[in-house]
């Protein structure tokens, strides 16, 4: 207590001027004095060492040590105890000291003014008298003699009350007087923050620490809220919905005000940004097929087979009656269209084998010019106004077909003979491609069809192996492999012009020398047995051929005069196939049968396409230019049941069934793929394989 | 590559607005601020103001049934007209149909 006192006096009398430490002068020397009078000499030396010890440690006023006692000491101060030498202070009594030092320095009015710092810290814990209590065992040397001094001690303190030997007196302390400090700062910034946690949220932060980090790091210079540290995006849109739940409508309104007035500066930049990210066309694409959902629902159910739903909230019209003995019909559904395709003549289309949602349909150029470039378009059912993917191509699409084994892959055969395969699994139109056109062998003219197949590899026929096969104007039948970042092929079948045999003098029967090549318009691989193909020629023929032999044809069907349009084998009844030409006849044969079993004709016009229904054996749909025509073999077979004209000025050019449902695709001349329903088929409900050998055979007896 | 792919999306932004029955489109930014709008600025504030809003708390019931789960998609039918949302973290796409026409 004592040291803290002197040290305390002998700074503050050294420094009058300073306000702070005055009184602290005025009690120092009134303290002083005292002592000096009540305590004489001893004391004084006491007082100097600890006064030396108190100067010693003023001088190490840099580094503060913790103690048990406190000293206060101010920053002008410093500067003067270095001054007086080291070894003349101890020697010295306070009042002298303290008087050199006064006489020192002149106060001055800015002095006075200035402002002092005045640290406080502890110093070591000084021991002034440290006895500690000695233990002696009862059995030691000198127990005896610390007993009897316990014992004498015990004595004297019963005796000290009372007796005059001992006299009890006071000493007065000195309370060192208190100073009230006040001090002024700056209120604490207070926030409420609240936030909720739901479980996704937990969820959030348990699964996902990865992208939380590399998203934490640049916005952690944003975070305000240090508990926010942990995930400051989340806790961001947190705040933001804690708030925005919260909201009333005044809130709302000066959140209107605020972002009107904002609006301008910052929604540039947040739009392209928007604009560019990946979620933004994702988001796009999705709202467009739901809206188009919205618009083409009853078309669409009726496609799928579902009923449809009536719009409670529209003007009900007076529904038409549904009579179930109407005649079989088609009702159009819709058309995909878009003014890229308008114009352009659908050449050929193709279903895709995994996802039966997706048609390629080529197009042709315009009839007029032979050198525009085509185009193939990838429709999607979701969005029949705009095509999913489309691809530029360099010269009028003739066919196309997808893969089975990578159902991505789209062969393309063109009018120059070029053909490649795109993928079109990437939006980008820049995908990935192969093409022919460097082959040396390739088609130089354009290919009639093109068709993925698969082969069996080996004897056993264990693998499949697909590969593309390709019938061109120049009379080849090729099949295509992929090497060298191109396609290559390897002549299956080279279609011979077969003139009539002339019989010569001699009787003997020779053939044309000239063996030029005829071009093959259609071929088809049989269903089960993909090595025989059927191919029709420009001659009128149909040959049967098998992959294995390349010289000669199986067997050759002459029924048609015309060019051979379209060959399809029946995908349900075995060994049946239907020819159409532009002889405006549709023959029907049996593989076996040398001269076809039926003959439809309908329209004096070619017949452009004809295909198979996929459910219904005996069901077929044929195009001629002018109509749609449904043939149902087991009503008629003089008449289609159904005829569906084409739209004026437009001619219809291509057909497909589409195999999930009842519907049929028509391609026409304007670009259209027209989206027809059949309804009111009466179909037989036995076996329909059954029925149509039926009629075969029936026709094959009468014929014979 | 960037250029084409704005192309596409501003196309495809066209061919939605141009659609039959469509009211009128909506992109807002993540503060709530229409930044592309085919309506007019105070109602295209209204709606982003108020689904904003909306898609918060559908959001949240859903992952909160699954937390695995996410909404991708609310639609919303009325008398009049249909709104269709399209929430995601940084914007809103809300499209306002009327698919009697």
């Amino acid at each position: 207590m004592e040291s803290t006192k002197v040290q305390g006096t002998h700074t503050a009398s050294s420094v009058p001027r300073a306000e702070k430490v005055s009184v602290w002068a005025v009690a120092a020397k009134f303290w002083r004095k005292l002592r000096d009078k009540l305590f004489g000499c001893l004391m004084k030396r006491e007082v100097t060492s600890l006064l030396s010890r108190s100067t010693r440690q003023i001088r190490q006023l840099g580094r503060p040590k913790a103690a048990g006692c406190f000293w206060m000491k101010s920053l002008r101060d410093q500067h003067q105890i270095r001054r007086p030498p080291p070894g003349a202070s101890p020697c010295l009594s306070p009042d002298v000291q303290g008087k050199r030092d006064t006489v020192k320095e002149h106060v001055t009015e800015d002095m006075l003014k200035e402002v002092t710092d005045v640290y406080i810290s502890e110093t070591d814990s000084i021991s002034l008298l440290d006895i500690s209590s000695t233990v002696v065992s009862v059995d030691a040397d000198d127990a005896e003699a610390i007993l009897e001094r316990n014992n004498q001690y015990a004595e004297v303190c019963r005796i000290r009350t009372g007796n005059d030997k001992y006299v009890d007196r006071s000493v007065q302390t000195l309370n060192g007087t208190a100073k009230n400090k006040q001090v002024q700062s700056d209120s604490p910034v207070l926030v409420d923050t609240a936030t909720t946690v739901t479980t996704w949220d937990l969820y959030d932060i348990l699964i996902s620490p990865e992208k939380d980090e590399e998203v934490c790091s640049p916005e952690l210079g944003r975070a305000d809220y240090p508990e926010a540290v942990v995930n400051t995006s989340k806790g961001a849109e947190r705040s933001v919905s804690v708030g925005s739940t919260d909201s009333t409508a005044s809130a709302a309104s000066s959140l209107k005000e605020v972002e009107a007035f904002g609006n301008s500066i910052n929604a540039e930049p947040d739009l392209q940004l928007i604009m560019l990210s990946e979620k933004f066309q994702h988001c796009s694409l999705v709202m467009e097929s739901s809206i188009l959902g919205n618009t083409f629902q009853p078309k669409l159910a009726a496609y799928r087979q579902l009923p449809v739903i009536e719009d409670p909230d529209s003007v009900v019209k007076p529904g038409t009656e549904e009579d179930t003995e109407s005649p079989p019909a088609v009702e159009r559904l819709w058309a995909f269209s878009c003014e890229l395709s308008r114009g352009r003549s659908i050449s050929s289309m193709a279903w895709n084998k995994r996802n039966p949602d997706l048609l390629a349909v080529g197009y042709a150029a315009f009839s007029s010019s032979n050198h525009k470039p085509g185009l193939v378009c990838c429709w999607s059912l979701k969005n029949p106004t705009w095509p999913e993917r489309f691809i530029h191509c360099d010269s009028a699409v003739t066919s196309l077909d997808f893969s089975s084994s990578n159902p991505s892959q789209l062969a393309v055969g063109m009018q120059d003979g070029t053909i490649t395969i795109y993928s079109v699994k990437s939006p980008d139109n820049k995908s990935w491609f192969i093409s022919s056109s460097e082959c040396p062998n390739k088609h130089l003219d354009p290919v009639w069809q093109i068709r993925w197949t698969q082969q069996e590899l080996s004897v056993t026929g264990e693998e499949k192996v697909e590969s593309l096969f390709s019938v061109a104007a120049d009379g080849r039948i090729s099949k295509w492999f992929v090497c060298n970042n191109g396609l290559d092929c390897i002549d299956l079948m080279k279609l011979k012009k077969i003139h009539n045999i002339k019989k010569k003098a001699g009787g003997i029967k020779t053939e044309s020398v000239v063996s030029a090549l005829t071009p093959g318009l259609c071929f088809d691989f049989h269903p089960t047995d993909s090595s025989v193909y059927l191919v029709g020629t420009w001659e009128g023929l149909v040959h049967r051929c098998s992959c294995s032999n390349s010289q000669l044809f199986l067997e050759t069907y002459r029924k048609h005069f015309c060019p051979v349009n379209c060959i399809a084998w029946s995908p349900l009844s075995p060994d049946v196939f239907l020819s159409c030409s532009s002889d405006w006849t549709i023959q029907l044969w049996k593989s076996d049968l040398q001269n076809p079993v039926f003959g439809f004709s309908s329209t004096q016009r070619a017949v452009c396409d004809i295909k198979w229904s996929p459910k219904w054996a005996t069901v077929f749909g044929a195009v001629n230019e002018g109509q749609l025509e449904i043939w149902d073999l087991n009503s008629s077979i003089l008449d289609p049941i159904i005829v569906q004209p084409a739209a004026a000025g437009v001619k219809m050019k291509s057909l497909l069934f589409a195999t999930q449902t009842d519907c049929v695709l028509v391609g026409d001349s304007d670009g259209q793929v027209t989206v027809y329903q059949l309804k009111n088929l009466s179909v037989a409900e036995s076996s329909q394989v059954d029925i149509l050998e039926g009629i075969i055979c029936s026709a094959g007896s009468g014929k014979l | 590559m960037a250029g084409t792919e704005h192309a596409e999306v501003e196309e495809t932004l066209k061919r939605i607005e141009v659609h039959k029955g469509v009211i009128g489109t909506i992109v807002v930014n993540a503060e709530g601020i229409p930044i592309r709008t085919t309506l007019d600025f105070s109602t295209a504030v209204q709606y982003a103001g108020l689904l904003r809003t909306l898609t918060i708390m559908a959001r949240s019931t859903v992952r909160d049934i699954d937390p695995q789960n996410d909404l991708t998609c609310l639609r919303i039918r009325s008398k009049k007209h249909e709104i269709l949302v399209a929430p995601e973290n940084d914007f809103l796409l809300i499209v306002i149909q009327n698919p009697c026409e």
